[in-house]
Parts: structure tokens; sequence; C-alpha cells
């Protein structure tokens, strides 16, 4: 499971930093303007992408053990958490940059949001019971 | 895990559902005619890089970071557990400022939370050498 989360920040921080030139470039390289407005996006590839998927890995691998049975709490919680942000994240990617130049993309946008929020409640009602100070 | 530890990170976590949720109210006003709250894209940057990234370091830091050899493992925990007042306290006031549009209130949060790091770095400068030193 780490290991996917791992794999997939990694993905996104090279992609992040690859479409972070695209978009600062995008004048000098003649790109449309949708490349331009999805500064916003690439941005959260690589906080949400890279940054956070980074962190969701590391503490499912290191955190305090669940228990005995379940040492690191519910699996299913954290592939869910995984499918469900880089799902939001791609649609993001898609729909963003086009929101900014006044298409419709209202929908898409919002269930972009609600994907990543979801994860993020996965991902926490595993590890909440591993957090704890002993 | 040390209690204090657990105390930033649950913090964090937390924080990390406040943020995303305000984040996915950004994106679906982005998307629609609806009005964007004032100062809502502030607020979710703040609370979604201190709130959640830079804390749960913090937390995860004053767990695995080397103990020292004599005297309290982790050192003193009063400069740290000051920075968790900090640090939160400064993020609410940061928070607030970005809501209501007041600069100077954003700049007072953000000095909460640097001397929040500042006190943390106190603590956690001594633990950076080799394990057993």
């Amino acid at each position: 499971m780490t290991r996917w989360l791992l794999r997939a920040g990694m993905a996104w921080l090279l992609a992040g930093l690859a479409g972070g030139v695209l978009v600062a470039g995008h004048d000098a390289l003649g790109l449309p303007t949708a490349v331009g407005a999805a500064g916003p996006a690439v941005f959260h590839l690589l906080t949400v992408g890279w940054l956070t998927q980074l962190i969701f890995g590391v503490a499912h691998w290191m955190f305090p053990r669940a228990g005995a049975d379940r040492p690191r709490g519910r699996e299913a919680l954290m592939w869910a958490a995984l499918l469900l942000v880089n799902a939001g994240l791609l649609l993001r990617l898609a729909a963003e940059p086009l929101a900014a130049l006044g298409h419709a993309t209202g929908p898409a946008l919002a269930a972009s949001g609600l994907l990543q929020f979801a994860a993020a409640a996965c991902f926490t009602a595993n590890t909440w019971p591993r957090v704890r100070g002993r | 895990m040390p209690p204090l530890a657990a105390r930033f990170i649950r913090t964090a976590v937390v924080l990390l559902l406040i943020a995303f949720a305000a984040g996915a109210w950004t994106l679906a006003a982005k998307g629609t005619a609806a009005a964007m709250p004032a100062g809502l894209r502030g607020a979710h940057a703040e609370l979604a890089l201190v709130g959640w990234a830079l804390q749960l370091a913090l937390g995860v830091a004053y767990w695995i970071l080397p103990k020292h050899a004599a005297g309290p493992p982790r050192g003193h925990d009063a400069p740290v557990a000051a920075s968790w007042v900090l640090l939160n306290a400064g993020l609410a006031v940061a928070v607030l400022g970005a809501a209501a549009g007041r600069e100077p209130l954003v700049a007072g949060g953000r000095l909460l939370e640097l001397a929040a790091v500042a006190l943390f770095a106190s603590h956690a400068l001594p633990r950076i050498k080799a394990c057993g030193r």
C-alpha cells in the first residue's frame, strides 16, 4: 500500500515540476492558453499529488500498529484514499484550466474537490486510531 | 508515540479535513457562478500548508529525531508544547485575518507561527546528530 502511494507521489512530483515548466514557459513555447491557465492545478499536483500522498504513504507505514490482527488498520480505506485522491487530481487537471478560460466545468470541479476530501476522510478514519500517545 | 507528538499529529489530521473541505468549497465556487467567500482561498492555503503539512512534520520530527544520550531523551517538552500552542494560535489568527480581509491580522498570525517554529527549532537542532551521541 505504502509503495503505491509513494510511487503515485513520485509520478505527481515529476508531472508537477514538468507542468511548472510548461506553465511558466507557455508563451515562449507557443503553447495553448489553457496551459498557462493550469497554474493552480499544477501547484496542487505538487502539494496534494506529491506531498500529501507521500505523507499518507509514510504515515501508513510508520505509525504505531492499530492492533495485532490489523496492524495498519483497514487497508480498504487506504486503497480508497489512493484511488479517490488520484481521481480527484486527474479531474482537476482536466477541468480547472478549462474553467479559467470560461468553459462550464462546474460539476467536474465540484466532483474533484469532493473526491479529494473523501480521500482525506478515508486516511483520517484509518489513521486516527493509530495516533495515540504512550 | 509520545503524547506530545500525538497532539501535533492529531491536530494536523483534523486540520487536513478542514483544509480539504475549504479546498473543495473553493473548487466548487470556481466552476459555478457562486460567489466565493472572501479569504477562503487564503484560509485554505494556510490550513493546508501550516496546519496540516508543517504541523505533521513537527510532530513526527519530535517523535523520531535521535534521542539525547543523557538527560531527558527528547529534551525538555516545554518549548515543544509552547510551539504547538503558538502555531495553532497563529494559524487561527491568520485564517481569521484572511477571512476578514485584514492583512495586519494575517501578518500577526504568521509572526506567531514564526515564533512557534523558532521554539521548535531550538528544541530540534541539538537532536540533529548521529544516533547515540
